[in-house]
């Protein structure tokens, strides 16, 4: 080959590879809520994080059930935590044709590539509990206001633990915008107060046994902690029994979030110092109804609803159980 | 040796075959490229949009406040109906954001009955002896922020930039407002005040509610 053939073959090289990776033209704005034309399947996915955990079972199940009392046919998907496994959820649902979603999310940024796809498919996606970080891709999320109720349990915390102390910060998921919304409602009242100092900050992904594993190595170091803040219940009742086990449950005292079942309980024997209670039920039967509401022609939904939440003590624990508050729906 | 190239063949031949491929090839991956660069979704507009919570409170305390007091409940109106029904107080006086923690919005004016560590409580005129509580110790939550349903959870990036709100209206509350409060308000003291509060239940016993206090003047 002569020596003037290598630099036009790289030009030419050259101009293969960009034109390879031009640019997409931009995507078309996505239709508005009001040009999305009016859902005709009757059938509404729940796809949940996780159906390892009570609290969840609760939202999906009273999810489920709300969309059936409103006549429609409804099927809870389990994503067990994994964003994968909830990526082949939305294909699954997309060309099955449903109609709608009840969505509890995996991760608060990578699932709204899913949304988006549901959305282009003409499905209409409502969260519920967990927040996508994004306001044009789902129909509206249900969502608690996590942060206020940590404000309220830090007061409970310092009121409970005093001015001075040492403690440790068990984590949620780090991809949940509900573990931030916690912990800096948490530090927001906490960190007011220099004599309390956290020993550990470390992520238990939401979970019973992991929480009860990190726990365990963390008293190794720091056995002389006050107090445990965890982001759910599951992690506080994973923390009660790496405290029992390490003879010290009756002299750390241990705040929850969620207002699961056993936590109520735990509170109530004294257990457990405190907890906030979500309202799963209520965010589940609002997600399904603001579904019908669409099936019904209604597109013009708020994008965030907050829900109020509550703090559960000792004081007031005998208003509470079954995943709310007594004799309220 | 190796062979020759015959000069009687023309030179450009191969390159007209070789420029014909490269056409026909870069035509067909500019409509079916191998890969396609995408912007992030909203990336576009991040930079205009950033959201500064310190900056908007400032604004929001200086703008739209003051004028937003004229709209508050009057405390004395407040507290006969929290005695007679508290349910009735909220439906009627009470506000909140979606399914959110309602509030209320009171003013009013009354003489300081009490001087404690973290509270200052007021009679209010006209309120047939009941007495509120105005927080001086620190102040944390909420009940700034949606105190006085001004501010809408949608008019914002994200939930965490709408709680970014809260923290930086809190630290002006304690910048702005307490300070003098704590200064003015001794026992006796006629105040004009106006402030939020969570629209819980009434205590049993000492004052009704614990206000948040946005605004404060000895009269």
């Amino acid at each position: 080959m002569p020596r003037s053939t290598v630099p036009r073959a790289l030009a030419l090289l050259g101009a293969l590879l960009l034109a390879a990776c031009k640019p997409s033209t931009p995507a078309a704005p996505q239709s508005t809520a009001s040009a999305n034309p009016p859902a005709t399947s009757h059938r509404v996915a729940v796809v949940i994080s996780t159906l390892n955990n009570p609290w969840f079972v609760v939202l999906a199940d009273n999810a489920r059930d709300r969309a059936k009392e409103l006549g429609y046919e409804a099927v809870v998907f389990d994503s067990q935590n994994d964003p994968a496994k909830e990526a082949q959820h939305f294909d699954n649902l997309i060309a099955s044709g449903y109609g709608a979603v009840l969505f509890n999310c995996t991760d608060a940024k990578g699932s709204i590539a899913n949304v988006r796809r549901a959305k282009a498919a003409g499905i209409p996606v409502f969260c519920m509990d967990r927040e996508i970080e994004a306001s044009d891709a789902a129909m509206s999320q249900v969502l608690s206001d996590n942060y206020s109720g940590c404000v309220a349990l830090g007061q409970y915390f310092v009121k409970q633990v005093g001015e001075t102390g040492r403690y440790v910060e068990l984590l949620g998921l780090v991809a949940d915008t509900n573990t931030w919304n916690r912990s800096k409602g948490f530090h927001s009242v906490v960190d007011r107060f220099p004599g309390l100092k956290m020993v550990a900050q470390q992520s238990a992904e939401f979970d019973r046994t992991k929480a009860l594993e990190v726990l365990e190595s963390i008293l190794q170091a720091n056995p002389d902690i006050n107090a445990v803040f965890c982001g759910n219940d599951a992690m506080a009742m994973g923390a009660y029994q790496a405290l029992l086990a390490a003879g010290k449950a009756d002299k750390v005292k241990v705040f929850g979030f969620d207002g699961a079942d056993d936590v109520v309980k735990s509170v109530a024997e004294g257990k457990i110092a405190a907890t906030v209670m979500q309202f799963p039920k209520t965010m589940a039967r609002t997600a399904a109804e603001n579904a019908d509401k669409y099936f019904k022609g209604e597109r013009n939904f708020p994008q965030r609803l907050p829900v109020a939440v509550e703090l559960v003590t000792a004081d007031n624990v005998a208003k509470y159980g079954d995943y709310g508050r007594k004799g309220k729906p | 040796m190796g062979a020759r190239a015959n000069p009687d063949e023309p030179r450009g031949l191969p390159w007209v075959w070789l420029a014909g491929i490269a056409v026909a090839l870069t035509g067909a991956l500019w409509v079916f490229p191998l890969w396609r660069v995408l912007p992030l979704a909203g990336s576009g507009s991040v930079a205009a949009t950033v959201f500064n919570p310190a900056g908007f409170a400032a604004r929001f305390w200086t703008e739209t406040l003051p004028s937003a007091r004229t709209k508050a409940v009057d405390a004395a109106v407040l507290a006969v109906a929290l005695r007679r029904d508290p349910a009735e107080a909220a439906r009627l006086y009470a506000h909140a954001v979606g399914l959110g923690t309602p509030y209320y919005h009171v003013r009013g004016t009354g003489r300081v009955t009490a001087v404690e560590r973290n509270v200052i409580v007021v009679a209010p005129e006209g309120g047939d002896g009941v007495t509120l509580a105005l927080e001086t110790g620190p102040i944390f939550g909420n009940t700034v922020r949606d105190g006085t349903a001004l501010l809408n959870v949608n008019d914002f990036p994200s939930l965490a930039d709408f709680n970014a709100v809260s923290t930086e209206l809190n630290r002006l509350v304690e910048e702005r407002v307490l300070p003098e409060l704590r200064r003015q308000a001794t026992v006796g003291t006629r105040l004009e005040f106006a402030g939020c509060a969570e629209a819980a239940d009434p205590a049993a016993s000492g004052p009704l509610l614990t206000l948040i206090p946005l605004f404060a003047e000895a009269r």
